[in-house]
């Protein structure tokens, strides 16, 4: 894993004394709120419902246990005692007091972390793989990029103040875990027949409003370039990007008014220029950074296959291990070893993404345990410890059940993707929790949920999207009508290559109503599907209308006004 | 004018004085007041062929402002022509957090290879002043509520960056800068 040199380490210990400065002049009144707002922001400090939320970097989802011990420390001390997770491999702090917000930010640089860039109108946090380095399906490992990347855009002077916030995600497999497709610009890292690492990059995706898929706007660009090429790209968006409305603003907008073709020749024309300005990325920055992301000292291990394992447990075990095997347990590049997500989606206790302090503790010394002391933060918001030994999946499964990271929910439909909503976030129009509480509650059975298969519900508390529910094979958005929370369903959403934004299904439901409305579609499924199928299959099969008509089939209200 | 700040690439930055003023024409038929300004550079599009003007730019007393909404990169030619006209230009800052400004600034140092100075000018904040003097800016026209001596001192805020830029190199660590020379 990356570890700060002089200069990493001198940049956030700056950084955190300026916004110590910032804050002194801020409490004195010397600083308005409004332009204290996106300096605050940058270090990704919001205003919220009840309190200040600090939202930290996670770069690409790569934390060591004594960071995540900082982190449980930071939730005891300074918060009310957890963390939440998030989808983009952050961890957000909801009970922040403004005055010890710098305390904080000097503990997070003690440990070569920080909040730079978390929020604001900027580059945020480098977003890839949670497997990055282990999966089977890798083709290069995308961290030594992320790294450079996240080095690069940290303080970038020309665009700290772009029209609307910028959100970069690396993918280098193949299979594409990062949702690259519904970023502002998407890296996919490749090598050529010849060896040369090489990037296409894709651009104008996101969500909220109005969400649109990215296109590919450039192939083969070398990796050296990227900062001549990125800084181009940025620098037509923050030129020409709309800054008249805000909901007009991000740069998926810019690449639609102008089209993809014209977009990327503009950018093109601009590359010629930086292209000559700025030093490209050299050998020497690759050695520097890649040294951090060698293999950890790997034992020759036999192949492990899970009949094996099985002995080891009691019979009334084995179902259990089994699930969780299947759900939850990876392949690994290297054999004898597997990568392991743990749950942070317990069934109805907690909000999706919610570690406590003693759970961060506990996982810390998981992965000090297991897992060479480092471990990821997956846009699912759960956790994986990327590297264990096979012979030891039993014990840490037992171990993990006991801490309730255990289960075996990886990819299920109570593995929901939930924004913080109206119980934290004051843009809310509705409660997200307790709503993906409900679903997880009225789906408890694991029987069940195993043979029901994939399915991935999203939910958010508004149209911001944070919940990322237009990706959601089934979406949940918070509505408001008249003052009173509604939910409005869309179905046909999916994430990786296959991306695709669902589509609204008809009027909105009321909360209690959620729970079984998934039960409908589901069970719609259920009948429906071939063998095999997954849930999103049958839905793109079939259409929307049957699962439209099972979702208002028991509709009474519906009925009664006629609009069934 | 007061709350100057000068810092140009070489120097320290220092608080000056100057007898530059910031003009905007109230209508479009107004004259250029006597003295020296820096006037829209839109007002220098409609009225560059007026003698009068041309003659002052000649004696050095017109320098220009670009407005944030201002392409630069459309203008390459009177840019490159004004070099030799103009003492100085101006970017436009209509709210801080307005980014536009900066690239423009890159752009004229990069690409149309400006070489003069380069103010800041609008609302220009002491908590930007380090980002600006980075792209390219090397004259900073405070908003008067600015506190001036801290701004002095935003300048010094990190002894290390990330990126290249028009006033640094990107800080190299020892071993790296030791293979970038025998590179
Ligand atoms: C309570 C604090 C939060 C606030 C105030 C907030 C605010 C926002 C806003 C204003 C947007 C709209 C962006 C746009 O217009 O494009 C947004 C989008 C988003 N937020 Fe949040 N958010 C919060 C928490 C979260 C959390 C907890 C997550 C992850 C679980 C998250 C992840 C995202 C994502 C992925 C998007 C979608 C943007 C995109 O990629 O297009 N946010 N958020
Ligand atoms: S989707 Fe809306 S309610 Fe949920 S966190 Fe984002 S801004 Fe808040």
């Amino acid at each position: 894993m990356y570890r700060y040199d002089e200069i990493d380490q001198s940049l956030v210990q700056e950084r955190s004394a300026q916004f110590a400065e910032q804050v002194v002049r801020r409490l004195k009144h010397q600083l308005s709120e409004d332009e204290f707002k996106p300096l605050r922001l940058q270090n990704g400090l919001y205003l919220q419902r009840h309190a200040y939320m600090l939202r930290v970097a996670i770069p690409y989802g790569m934390l060591s246990s004594a960071q995540l011990r900082t982190l449980a420390k930071i939730a005891k001390y300074y918060d009310r005692g957890y963390g939440h997770f998030t989808t983009r491999q952050n961890i957000q702090f909801n009970w922040i007091d403004l005055e010890e917000a710098p305390l904080i930010l000097e503990e997070l640089a003690a440990v070569q972390m920080h909040a730079i860039q978390t929020s604001g109108n900027c580059i945020r946090n480098i977003t890839s793989d949670p497997f990055a380095g282990v999966a089977a399906d890798e083709y290069i490992d995308p961290r030594p990029i992320c790294e450079l990347l996240r080095q690069w855009s940290t303080l970038h002077p020309e665009f700290a103040f772009l029209p609307r916030k910028f959100k970069i995600a690396v993918n280098s497999a193949v299979e594409d875990r990062t949702v690259l497709l519904c970023h502002d610009v998407g890296i996919e890292l490749k090598r050529s027949d010849q060896g040369v690492l090489l990037a296409n990059i894709y651009a104008g995706g996101g969500m909220g409003r109005t969400p649109m898929l990215s296109e590919l706007i450039k192939t083969d660009v070398p990796w050296q370039d990227l900062p001549a090429y990125l800084t181009a790209l940025l620098r037509v968006y923050n030129r020409h990007g709309r800054r008249d409305n805000i909901y007009k603003a991000r740069i998926k907008i810019l690449v639609k008014a102008l089209g993809v073709n014209e977009f990327a020749k503009q950018v093109e024309e601009e590359w010629a220029h930086t292209q000559t300005t700025y030093a490209a990325w050299t050998d020497a920055d690759w050695q520097r950074v890649a040294q951090h992301f060698t293999k950890p000292p790997y034992k020759k291990l036999p192949a492990l296959s899970q009949e094996q394992l099985i002995q080891e447990l009691q019979p009334n075990e084995r179902v259990g291990f089994v699930r969780w095997f299947e759900r939850n347990v990876r392949e690994h590049q290297v054999v004898g070893y597997s990568s392991v997500v743990l749950s942070l989606k317990p069934h109805g206790t907690q909000a999706p993404g919610d570690a406590t302090a003693e759970q961060m503790n506990a996982i810390a010394e998981l992965a000090d345990r297991y897992s060479f002391g480092e471990l990821r933060v997956t846009h699912e918001q759960n956790l994986v410890l990327a590297d264990v030994e096979s012979t030891q999946l039993v014990a840490l499964w037992q171990e993990a059940k006991r801490l309730g990271l255990a289960l075996s929910n990886i990819g299920l439909l109570t593995d929901i993707i939930a924004c913080p909503g109206g119980d934290f976030c004051s843009l809310a129009n509705a409660k997200s929790i307790p709503i993906a509480k409900a679903i997880q509650e009225r789906f408890d059975h694991l029987d069940y949920l195993h043979d029901v298969g994939d399915v991935s519900i999203n939910i958010s508390g508004c149209i911001n999207s944070c919940g990322h529910h237009h990706v959601g094979n089934i979406g949940i958005l918070g509505v408001d009508k008249d003052g009173e929370e509604w939910f409005q369903v869309t179905l046909g959403g999916a994430q990786g290559h296959e991306a695709a934004i669902g589509k609204v299904i008809g009027r909105a439901f009321l909360a209690e109503e959620i729970p079984a409305v998934i039960d409908r579609l589901i069970k719609t499924y259920v009948n429906e599907r071939y063998d095999g199928e997954r849930f999103i299959q049958t839905v793109w099969r079939l259409g929307l209308e049957p699962f439209k008509q099972a979702a208002y089939a028991h509709d009474a209200k519906a009925e009664k006004e006629g609009v069934a | 004018m007061s709350g100057l700040i000068r810092f140009l690439r070489t120097q320290q930055p220092t608080l000056t004085q100057t007898d530059w003023q910031i003009w905007q024409p109230q209508d479009n038929e107004a004259n250029v007041p006597a003295g020296k300004h820096i006037i829209p550079f839109q007002y220098w599009l409609t009225h560059r062929n007026n003698q009068q003007l041309l003659e002052r730019a000649v004696a050095g007393e017109i320098g220009m402002w670009f407005a944030a909404t201002d392409d630069v990169i459309d203008h390459k030619q009177l840019i490159h022509a004004g070099q030799k006209l103009w003492p100085m230009v101006a970017v436009h800052f209509p709210i801080f957090r307005d980014g536009r400004g900066y690239s423009t600034a890159a752009l004229l140092r990069e690409r149309l290879a400006w070489t003069g100075p380069v103010w800041a000018i609008g609302d220009v904040l002491i908590d930007q002043l380090d980002q600006l003097a980075r792209v390219g800016f090397d004259h900073f026209v405070l908003r008067a509520d600015q506190d001036r001596e801290l701004g002095l001192r935003k300048f010094e805020q990190f002894s290390v960056r990330m990126q290249d830029s028009w006033r640094y190199p990107r800080t190299l660590n020892s071993i790296h800068q030791a293979e970038a020379l025998t590179a």
